[in-house]
């Protein structure tokens, strides 16, 4: 037990000391975090743009009505044309809308890809309703989308946060095997300390406890800056919470195990987890939404444990509902990977680093 | 005929802080010779080459090499000279012939890559990456490189450190090869047998000073002309060791073996063998040698080479 | 010259043979470029995006000919499949036959809630009566509405919902059209002007994209290639073996950094060549101004790489700085996304950014982009930091390890 104990506490003095290890786990997720945040926030956002506009034309009280209940642009009046297309082009304005009597002619910038899309509709609304009331008449029938989600969702960023958890997670695990156990082994460390008799499990479990105690730490500060940076909410389930980052930590250890135990060399390790770690959070549908991708990209990105990480995260913070019985299996998988792993682990510890 | 010292050293001095690596050491090296800096480690041998090899700034003194007065060693005396540096590397993901051409380019030169690497004996391994090679080839492909540019003047760094003793055969004989091609070798090492087998002139170092300088054979006899008997034995009761001095000019025991100095050899074994026989002590390992580097130093400093 | 050649050579070689450094240097940004114009490429192109949504018609009483029977209508034939084989835009689910109505939407709802489904259409109860009411009053009041039942914080049930809108409001105009009361000769002229000076279509996003993953790479391989292997070298020793030959230390930058360009063609290449014939990429490069600017981001990247290696006093030291700039830089610069709107601090950042301007310039010099910031401050803040890093590198370079 006590070696447990002293392991577990060098364990601790490493992690600390090793600030390199520290950066990543706790630091990364929330530059990610910081950044996405106010990014994602300015993508399309039409009622936070700037709209040109002239009118040449009668009905102008009109357009303005319509324009007025399609949204809170800023709009600016021009008097010509010609302006107005040079500010779209110097984005002076984001887009811009010009009625002339007879034609409602939208003006956008053909550079802003990602954007005109969102203006796009905005402008074709506005000219259907326009239309309509010109005449005297209003739609026959309405739309009314009423959100059934789980909870305030403040859009697809409540969905970004807890996968980027789930990395931080993935991340903490991973390397713990990958990169610091694989170190170990390619500096002999291990070698002096298993030719004491010391047990392989002791190491092994004091290298785990410490990353279970970074995996909570790393997300939680994440969880909280993200709250309240972005006023976020969430409805967090803590005692899920706590069993899904328990056993995914544990899992993702499991996993770091089959990438040490197939390089050759084990300083490779950290560098092909690296690798997957960053294929796995384009795939996983991290950055973006899944349902974007190819069918064969989603198929393959079910196959991904990140994918999973990040539903059941979403799941524990309230943000997408998940049938329980999903939930307890996940878990149980990545505990069950560890469990079965761990011990294979114990002998990779314990076998001399091959010449 | 008189012949122009290759390099000539005076006075040079290397501070860090308030640490004196090289205290004001002068030397010069006669062309065609082995010339030794021998020392334990920490002396100042590879900041003293370091400085002759042109990476590190003496803090004063100065240096001629081939009868040019310097400041500080310059390109053109570089490409003069070969180096074979204590501790260092090569691109892993080169092959060995790769290497060669590379440094040879540094020189403006064009070998042929191939003789070079026989002469090491890596003509074989021409197609083979660094990070594939034995410590053994790497030093041996660092002497290759060392020598691309056909130097006069040769510098070996603790040549043989690390090497198994077959590799440290090998390095002897290609120094003994580079002496009789006319080359100047400087040399530094904290193996004495090193320093006997191959130097023509040996310049002892200790603590950045030079305490004694000149061949093997003028270093022993004038500073330790003593035989030494040796002999093994663990303990000796404190009344049989006493006993042990008389019989000699001075006795010391070291890691379990007894070394006895005497100007007169038949006197001390005649007591020695009687002492033996009355305190009942056997002699193990019996054994007389002529005094060595290793006794030079210990002389002068009280202190091993080795520590 | 042979010397600064081999060393070159010898910087390619090694970057080649070292997997690690391909991967990065290599199979990342390609990766990068799939994915991304795989995505992105598709958004506005609804032909293969498909969504499962259910359908409650709760006007029981209604005629079969009639409004609510209308709509139901339009979405069963929105999920039937096609004759031409294309997939059709919904997958439709509806309750059985003995299924109460409460029970299949108790049901949906949490399909929908799980991310299982991304809208539910809820018909109201005597919608008929009221759409016709509203569709014949003299004054149209506000119109009856149908539910959709969505999730906000789901990307495709927030497009679903979009699109069920867009349909709707085609489908008010044929009715209004039909019942004789929208007059569509008087309905106004409608017309996109895309602006700029070569804008004769609207950019594809792979154009887009294509300069700024060739400038990631870039990026990357000065971010991460130069430090690591001046600094890995150096502390290996690699570099003080050149130190004690004939080799001045100025002729090896020279190799260094031709063998680093190289590697910046080389990149280029393979990217071009698979965004041009994997992704249909039109945009061209064989422009002076172009050419220019792919050569000044190889050159300012390189630099910021030297600067860098000059911060840092370890190999992994530099590594560790590396990425932490990494990600900001890469994103705070316009990149990927757009930079409108961020925070003061945030912003700052992106304006300091050399990669803001590049992006900037090289997207405007292939006629994707129009250019907002002035072309002499594209060409000034890049230049400003070559000079930076140049001067840095020259006095705190260190080529040799410390005792």
């Amino acid at each position: 037990m006590s070696a447990f104990v002293h392991l577990l506490l060098a364990e601790f003095r490493i992690l600390r000391r090793s600030w390199l290890a520290l950066f990543f786990t706790l630091i990364f997720p929330l530059i990610f975090i910081v950044i996405f945040g106010f990014l994602f926030g300015g993508i399309g956002e039409v009622d936070r743009s700037r709209m040109g506009l002239v009118i040449s034309g009668p009905d102008g009280e009109l357009l303005e009505s319509v324009i007025g209940d399609a949204g809170t642009m800023e709009i600016v009046r021009y008097e010509a044309v010609e302006d107005l297309s040079t500010d779209v082009g110097e984005r002076v304005v984001d887009f811009g809308l010009a009625w002339d009597g007879s034609t409602l002619r939208s003006f956008l910038d053909p550079s802003r890809v990602q954007e005109n899309f969102a203006f796009q509709q905005v402008v074709e609304g506005m000219q259907d309703d326009f239309d309509l009331r010109r005449q005297g008449l209003t739609n026959p029938i309405g739309v009314e989308a009423v959100h059934v989600g789980p909870s305030d969702a403040a859009g697809w960023f409540n969905l970004v946060v807890p996968g980027i958890l789930a990395f931080s997670i993935l991340s903490t695990g991973l390397f713990a095997v990958s990169g610091h156990l694989t170190e170990m082994k390619e500096r002999h460390t291990l070698d002096r300390m298993i030719v004491t008799p010391m047990r392989p499990v002791a190491l092994l479990a004091a290298i785990a406890s410490v990353r279970l105690v970074l995996a909570f730490v790393s997300t939680l500060i994440t969880l909280f800056v993200a709250i309240a940076l972005f006023d976020l909410s969430f409805d967090v389930s803590w005692p899920r919470y706590a069993v899904f980052v328990a056993c995914s930590t544990l899992g993702t250890m499991g996993l770091g195990t089959c990438i040490a135990l197939l390089v050759r060399r084990p300083s490779s390790a950290s560098n092909i987890a690296n690798a997957l770690a960053m294929v796995m959070m384009f795939l996983a549908g991290i950055y973006f939404p899944a349902e974007f991708m190819p069918r064969f990209l989603q198929v393959l990105g079910q196959w991904l444990p990140l994918t999973h990480m990040a539903n059941a995260m979403r799941y524990v913070t309230g943000v997408l509902d998940m049938s329980a019985a999903r939930f307890w299996t996940t878990s149980a998988a990545f505990l069950g990977i560890a469990v079965v792993l761990f011990p294979i682990l114990g002998r990779y510890v314990v076998r001399p680093l091959r010449r | 005929m008189t012949q122009q010292a290759v390099l000539r050293v005076t006075e040079l001095t290397k501070h860090y802080g308030d640490v004196r690596a090289v205290d004001g050491i002068s030397f010069s090296v006669e062309p065609a010779t082995v010339f030794t800096l021998l020392g334990p480690n920490g002396a100042g041998k590879t900041t003293t080459l370091e400085i002759l090899e042109g990476i590190r700034e003496p803090d004063s003194g100065e240096i001629e090499a081939f009868g040019q007065r310097l400041r500080r060693v310059d390109r053109a005396t570089k490409a003069r000279m070969g180096v074979l540096l204590q501790e260092g590397n090569f691109e892993a993901h080169l092959k060995a012939k790769e290497v060669v051409a590379l440094f040879a380019s540094f020189f403006g030169r064009s070998v042929s890559v191939p003789e070079i690497l026989d002469r090491v004996a890596l003509g074989e391994k021409a197609n083979a990456l660094v990070k594939t090679l034995s410590g053994g080839q790497k030093q041996r492909l660092a002497v290759a490189v060392a020598l691309v540019n056909d130097p006069e003047l040769v510098f070996l760094d603790e040549p043989t450190t690390g090497l198994d003793p077959q590799a440290r055969r090998n390095m002897w004989s290609i120094v003994e090869g580079l002496k009789e091609r006319g080359k100047t070798l400087i040399l530094t090492t904290h193996y004495m047998e090193e320093a006997q087998a191959l130097s023509d002139w040996v310049c002892i170092m200790d603590h950045g000073k030079l305490i004694a300088e000149g061949t093997t054979r003028q270093l022993t006899a004038d500073l330790a002309q003593n035989t030494r008997v040796e002999f093994r034995a663990e303990s000796l009761p404190d009344v049989a060791r006493s006993a042990l001095e008389a019989c000699c000019l001075g006795a010391r025991a070291e890691d379990g073996t007894i070394v006895l100095e005497t100007a007169d050899l038949p006197r001390t074994m005649q007591a020695l063998l009687e002492w033996s026989r009355k305190h009942d002590v056997p002699l193990h390992q019996l054994g007389v040698r002529q005094p060595d580097l290793e006794d030079v130093f210990l002389s002068l400093t009280g202190r091993r080479l080795r520590e | 010259m042979t010397d600064i050649l081999l060393l070159a050579r010898t910087h390619v070689v090694t970057a080649l043979r070292e997997r690690v450094t391909l991967f990065w240097f290599l199979v990342f940004p390609i990766f990068l470029l799939t994915i991304l114009a795989l995505i992105f490429g598709r958004i506005g192109e609804e032909s293969e995006i498909h969504f499962d949504i259910a359908l409650v018609n709760r006007d029981v009483g209604a005629p079969a000919d009639g409004f609510s029977a209308r709509i139901a209508s339009i979405f069963v034939e929105m999920s039937t499949a096609k004759e031409s084989g294309e997939r059709p835009l919904f997958s439709l689910h509806a309750p059985s036959l003995d299924e109460s109505h409460d029970d299949f939407l108790a049901r949906e709802e949490q399909a929908l809630r799980r991310g299982e489904l991304a809208a539910i259409v809820v018909i109201p109860e005597g919608f008929h009566e009221a759409v016709l009411a509203t569709a014949m009053a003299p004054i149209m009041p506000d119109p009856p509405s149908f539910e959709v039942l969505m999730s906000e914080s789901d990307v495709a049930s927030e497009m679903a919902a979009g699109i069920i809108e867009q349909i709707i409001v085609e489908v008010d105009r044929e009715i209004l059209v039909q019942m004789g009361r929208f007059d569509e000769s008087a309905a106004i002229g409608r017309a996109q002007v895309w602006v700029g000076e070569d804008a004769a279509d609207e950019v594809r996003y792979v154009d887009f994209l294509l300069p700024g993953v060739i400038l990631m790479g870039f990026f990357t391989n000065g971010l991460f290639g130069v430090p690591g292997a001046i600094l890995f070298n150096r502390d290996r020793k690699v570099l003080r073996r050149y130190w004690v030959t004939a080799l001045p230390v100025g002729r090896y930058l020279v190799g260094f950094s031709l063998g680093h360009l190289a590697l910046c063609v080389m990149q280029f290449v393979l990217l071009y060549l698979l965004g041009r014939f994997a992704f249909g990429a039109r945009v061209s490069f064989a422009r002076l101004d172009a050419a220019l600017l792919l050569v000044l981001s190889a050159v300012t990247f390189m630099a910021f790489g030297f600067l860098i290696a000059s911060l840092a006093r370890t190999a992994n030291a530099g590594m560790a700085i590396a990425n932490v700039l990494n990600m900001p830089m890469m994103f705070l610069s316009g990149l990927f996304f757009p930079t409108g709107g961020l925070p003061t601090f945030l912003a700052v950042f992106a304006a300091v950014n050399p990669v803001t301007y590049l992006v900037e310039g090289l997207r405007t010099s292939v006629g994707v982009q129009t250019a907002s910031t002035s072309p002499i401050l594209l060409l000034a803040v890049p230049l400003g930091w070559i000079a930076l890093s140049a001067a840095v590198a020259s006095r705190r370079l260190r080529w040799d390890v410390a005792r």
